[in-house]
C-alpha cells in the first residue's frame, strides 16, 4: 500500500490498495513515465516474499492518472482534491459488470462457495425441519433400557440418552429425550428398539397436502471492489442469475517452441497456477491448462512464466469514455499480442 | 542442463535479499542449502527456470 502525493494548484493523490491488486502490471504497461514497477509476483503469490505486488517512484511520477483509469480492478485510485478521478464523469471507465439478480437466485451457496476471490457475500435462512414433516413420537421411559441403540442411529441426530448410573438399581441418572425439530419421523429408531419402548407414526405423505412449499430467504452480494470478473459464479450458477462483464475479449494460448526447448514444466513450475487470481488455471497431465471461460485475460501469468511461451490476444476491453487521444493511443496498446 | 550460479553475484543465502530465495522457490530439490551455502543438484532439475527469473541478485543462468 503506497500512496504518492503532491499539492499544487490542486491536491492530486495516488493510493494503491496492495488487497485489490492482483500483479496483473497493466498499470506499469500504461505508465508514460515508467515510475510504477511490478515486483517478483511468483514469490509474493507463494507467500516466500511480502511485499505489494507493485511500487512507485514517487519522485518520478507526474499524478497523471492513466495507471488508475487503466487498472480494471480498483487497486489504484487518482483523486484530485479529494474525488476519484474515475466518478468524474470526463475520465476513462470501465464497464466491467458483477451482479446477481436476486429475483433469479435460489441461494444455493454455489458462487459463494466456488469465487477465488471471496468476493460474494451470502447468507439464507432455511424453514425449521419440523414445517416440512407430519407425525408424532414418544417414548416410554419406563420401558427404555437406555440402550442407546435409538440414538447411534438416528439419521437427524434427535435422540439424546444420558445413561450414567451410578449403582446397579440407580434410575436417577438415565434420561432419554428425542428433539422434535430435528425428528423426521423415519421410524428407524422404533424398528431398532429391543423394548418395543418407542411409538412413531409419520403423517407426513398422509398429510402432504398442508405442507407448504417452504420460502427460502437470503442475501447473496458480490463486493465489485473485490471481484476481479473471473466469471467462476456465473458459470455455476444453476438459474442463470448472475451477469458478468469480463474488463477484455481475447484468447490466451500456450505456444512451445520444443527447439528452443522452451516448454511447459507443468506440475515443476506451476507458476502461471499460483499467480492466476482467476483460479483458471489447472496442471492437466503435466501441462498448465488454462480455462478461458474462467480467466479474465489479466495477463499476470503472461509475466510469471518463466519459460515466455503464454501469449495472450487482447481483442477489445470495457473500458469506455476514453477523451483524450494520446490517452486513447495509450491505453489501446493493452489491445494486440503480449 | 539444469542451472548454474555467477558466484560473484550471488548473495550465498546471508547476503541473499530474500535468506535463498532460489531454495524456496524450487520444488524439484534441484537447489539445495550445503553447509550455509547454494548448492545446484543438477540431477533435480526440471528446467523450469524459475529461479533465473526471480533470482533477485540475477546470478542464475543456464548452465
Amino acid at each position: 500500500m503506497f500512496n504518492v502525493e503532491r499539492s499544487g494548484v490542486e491536491l492530486r493523490k495516488l493510493a494503491y490498495k496492495d488487497d485489490k491488486c492482483v500483479g496483473c502490471g497493466i498499470c506499469t504497461d500504461v505508465c508514460p513515465t515508467s515510475s510504477l514497477r511490478l515486483g517478483p509476483v511468483v514469490p509474493i503469490a507463494r507467500g516466500l516474499i511480502e511485499m505489494d505486488l507493485v511500487s512507485c517512484n514517487a519522485d518520478s511520477c507526474v499524478l497523471c492518472g492513466l495507471c488508475s483509469v487503466a487498472c480494471p480492478f480498483d487497486a489504484l485510485s487518482l483523486t484530485i482534491d479529494g474525488e476519484d478521478i474515475c466518478e468524474m464523469g470526463n475520465y476513462p471507465n470501465w464497464e466491467t459488470e458483477c451482479v446477481v439478480n436476486e429475483e433469479e437466485c435460489i441461494y444455493c451457496g454455489r458462487c459463494y462457495k466456488v469465487c477465488p476471490r471471496d468476493a460474494i457475500i451470502f447468507e439464507r435462512t432455511l424453514p425449521d425441519r419440523q414445517e416440512l414433516v407430519r407425525g408424532e413420537i414418544s417414548i416410554d421411559k419406563d420401558e427404555c433400557i437406555y440402550c442407546s441403540f435409538c440414538a447411534d442411529l438416528c439419521p437427524a441426530e434427535a435422540i439424546t440418552v444420558e445413561n450414567v448410573p451410578t449403582s446397579s438399581v440407580d434410575v436417577l441418572n438415565n434420561n432419554i429425550e428425542v428433539d422434535t425439530s430435528k425428528c423426521v419421523f423415519c421410524g428407524v429408531c422404533k424398528r431398532v428398539c429391543p423394548q418395543n419402548a418407542i411409538k412413531e407414526v409419520c403423517s407426513t405423505c398422509m398429510l402432504q397436502d398442508e405442507i407448504k412449499v417452504p420460502e427460502i430467504v437470503g442475501d447473496t452480494f458480490i463486493a465489485e471492489g473485490s471481484c476481479v470478473n473471473c466469471s467462476w459464479c456465473s458459470e455455476i450458477c444453476p438459474v442463470d442469475a448472475i451477469t458478468i462483464t469480463k474488463p477484455f475479449d481475447g484468447t490466451l494460448e500456450v505456444i512451445e517452441n520444443e527447439a528452443e526447448e522452451k516448454i511447459c514444466k507443468g506440475d515443476a513450475c506451476h507458476a502461471c497456477q499460483d499467480v492466476c487470481p482467476c483460479n483458471a488455471v489447472e496442471i492437466v497431465d503435466g501441462k498448465a491448462v488454462t480455462n478461458l471461460d474462467f480467466c479474465n485475460l489479466c495477463g499476470a501469468c503472461i509475466t510469471a512464466c518463466p519459460q515466455h511461451i503464454r501469449v495472450l490476444n487482447r481483442t477489445a476491453m470495457k473500458l469506455n469514455n476514453i477523451n483524450s487521444e494520446s490517452w486513447d493511443e495509450i491505453l489501446n496498446s493493452l489491445l494486440g499480442g503480449k | 542442463m539444469a542451472v548454474k550460479i555467477d558466484s560473484d553475484k550471488c548473495g550465498h543465502i546471508d547476503n541473499c535479499p530474500v535468506q535463498g530465495l532460489c531454495i524456496k522457490l524450487c520444488e524439484q530439490g534441484a537447489i539445495i542449502e550445503e553447509d550455509g551455502d547454494v548448492k545446484i543438484v543438477p540431477e533435480n532439475c526440471d528446467d523450469c527456470d524459475l529461479c533465473i527469473q526471480n533470482c533477485p541478485n540475477q546470478a542464475i543462468s543456464k548452465a
